[in-house]
């Protein structure tokens, strides 16, 4: 039989890869129309409430684009968008809220507890630890800097 | 020695199937005998549903032999959930023993082998051969929930919806097969053990798929019964029987992507190829059928490579059931896999084909992926097996 090394080499060289350009042509038009959404969405935000500050404006431009990553998960679209972008839905806020939603809806048969509440975070979990920390040290850089 | 004869005749008594819609539309469509229309099937989740389609197998393979549950003596199967959950829930319908087993993918020679045993030492008399796996819950046990907008990489398989069933035997089988209605798998159980309350719902809840069959929004997509690859009311000429085969062992040449399961599983569908042509004395030109398992476009081609480099070349006809399993249009990149791949196509397509006497002699080699969720997470590589059986079809009288 073929050397177990000759063989790892073999596959590196032969197996099937993804499509560089086209991946990231589509990751780079989707992630930049989703940004665009969520500019209009604060453009129009900005319009409707005139007094509001633009943190405030920042602040519900996200809620809304995370309600229609959630809402777009739910009715089973945001999947089939992600296998066609890849990074480009998966990295704005969107992403965020589609990987917190289709863990909640898939672990829904095993109720409430066990099911939709512990397992909701599987796949977001280290990207809110990681949040937490990194804002930590920031904090606590920035305390003794500024 | 690892390659085995069946001296005492050991034969195939009936096939049965039941894919999914996506299934459905693949390259063996017609051939399979129940298409659902939706992969839930009226049931609440997947695993559920992946239960249901394991026991209505068997109930249609037992059928189909022209026989009753309480024939069969030994029930073997398997699947790919943890702890086989869907073949256990499946066998406490039957008052049969019942041997689970796992080789992952391979399950089904696993079956098929350890059946044959059994019915030549004189153990048994009438084995059922069982194996089941579902897309939506091997995903989810293995990979991201459905929902989840992530991309599948080039060298990804899709798992086979889809669970089969095939009936061993000592005894020949008859030319015709018996009829299998709607009633005979959708029914109530007679030897369930429920209290009245759960018997209730259980009744309920086959009331409403009959009416949903009933109207035209049928949830059984297509009962191939009556095209021309389901010979139920044509005799049929041969009759098959198990002649042998080779176990095979555990290779592990270093692959740790989880995702390309072609390449781990590759060099031991070839290791177990080579020794049973050694061990056997065989040529590759001795079978007119040579199938492997789930090996997918990229794993097929790669096993080519490894039997070229020991010098074994394979025929033309040779075929890989995953890689062939779906249209190109459907996506799937590497085709199917999953414990219901090989096994479906070898009862909708194989077993038909070497009935009607088409194949005289064919090896097949399903082959398995042996690693859970967490193995490559704990830099763990992922052995391969495959387990090769070999069928011949006989004249019958």
């Amino acid at each position: 039989m073929i050397d177990r090394i000759e063989y790892q080499d073999y596959v590196t060289k032969t197996q099937p890869k993804s499509p560089m350009v086209r991946t990231l042509f589509a990751a780079f038009i989707v992630g930049g129309l989703i940004c665009c959404i969520g500019e209009a969405i604060g453009d129009i935000i900005k319009v409707i409430f005139k007094e509001m500050s633009d943190k405030d404006v920042a602040t519900w431009e996200s809620c809304v684009m995370i309600f229609l990553g959630s809402f777009f998960t739910a009715l089973g679209l945001y999947d089939k968008l992600g296998h066609y972008a890849g990074g480009g839905s998966i990295i704005p806020i969107t992403g965020f809220a589609n990987s917190v939603v289709s863990p909640a809806m898939e672990y829904n048969r095993e109720g409430v507890f066990f099911g939709i509440c512990a397992k909701m975070f599987v796949i977001a979990g280290p990207i809110i630890v990681f949040g937490v920390v990194a804002s930590f040290l920031v904090g606590f850089i920035g305390y003794f800097v500024v | 020695m690892r390659t085995f004869e069946i001296k005492t005749p050991v034969y195939i008594k009936s096939g049965f199937t039941i894919v999914g819609p996506k299934e459905g539309d693949g390259n063996f469509g017609d051939c399979f005998d129940l298409v659902l229309k939706d992969d839930l099937w009226c049931e609440k989740s997947y695993e559920k549903c992946e239960s249901k389609m394991h026991r209505d197998a068997i109930t249609g393979a037992i059928k189909k032999a022209g026989m009753e549950k309480e024939d069969i003596d030994i029930m073997l199967g398997g699947d790919l959930l943890n702890e086989l959950s869907s073949t256990s829930l499946a066998a406490r319908n039957f008052p049969t023993a019942f041997f689970g087993l796992y080789n992952a993918c391979s399950t089904y020679s696993e079956a098929i082998i350890v059946g044959s045993m059994l019915i030549s030492g004189g153990y048994a008399r009438h084995i059922t051969c069982s194996t089941s796996s579902h897309y939506s819950s091997a995903e989810r046990q293995y990979r991201f929930p459905l929902e989840l907008g992530n991309q599948r990489p080039p060298t990804a398989q899709w798992t086979v919806t889809g669970s089969g069933c095939t009936v061993l035997s000592c005894e020949k089988p008859s030319a015709i097969n018996s009829r299998v209605y709607d009633d005979d798998i959708i029914a109530i159980d007679d030897g369930i053990n429920m209290d009245d309350k759960e018997l209730e719902k259980y009744k309920k809840s086959i009331e409403k798929q009959k009416k949903v069959i009933n109207k035209d929004k049928s949830n059984i997509l297509e009962e191939n019964f009556h095209k021309q690859n389901n010979d139920y009311g044509v005799p049929s000429s041969h009759c098959v029987r198990i002649t042998g085969g080779t176990i095979g062992r555990v290779i592990d040449l270093g692959i740790d992507d989880e995702a390309n399961m072609g390449a781990a599983m590759a060099p031991a569908a070839c290791d177990t190829i080579l020794t049973h042509f050694k061990e056997s004395g065989r040529s590759p030109d001795y079978y007119d059928g040579i199938f492997t398992g789930d090996l997918g476009r990229y794993g097929k081609e790669t096993l080519e490579y490894l039997l070229s480099k020991e010098g074994v070349t394979l025929p033309k006809y040779y075929m890989d059931t995953g890689a062939s399993y779906f249209l190109p249009e459907q996506k799937t990149f590497q085709g199917g896999s999953g414990a219901g791949c090989v096994n479906t196509v070898f009862n909708a397509y194989i077993l038909k084909r070497l009935q009607r006497g088409e194949i005289k002699r064919a090896l097949i080699v399903p082959t398995g992926a042996l690693l859970n969720k967490d193995t490559p997470l704990q830099k763990e590589t992922i052995p391969g097996i495959a387990h090769a059986f070999t069928v011949e079809s006989e004249p019958l009288n």
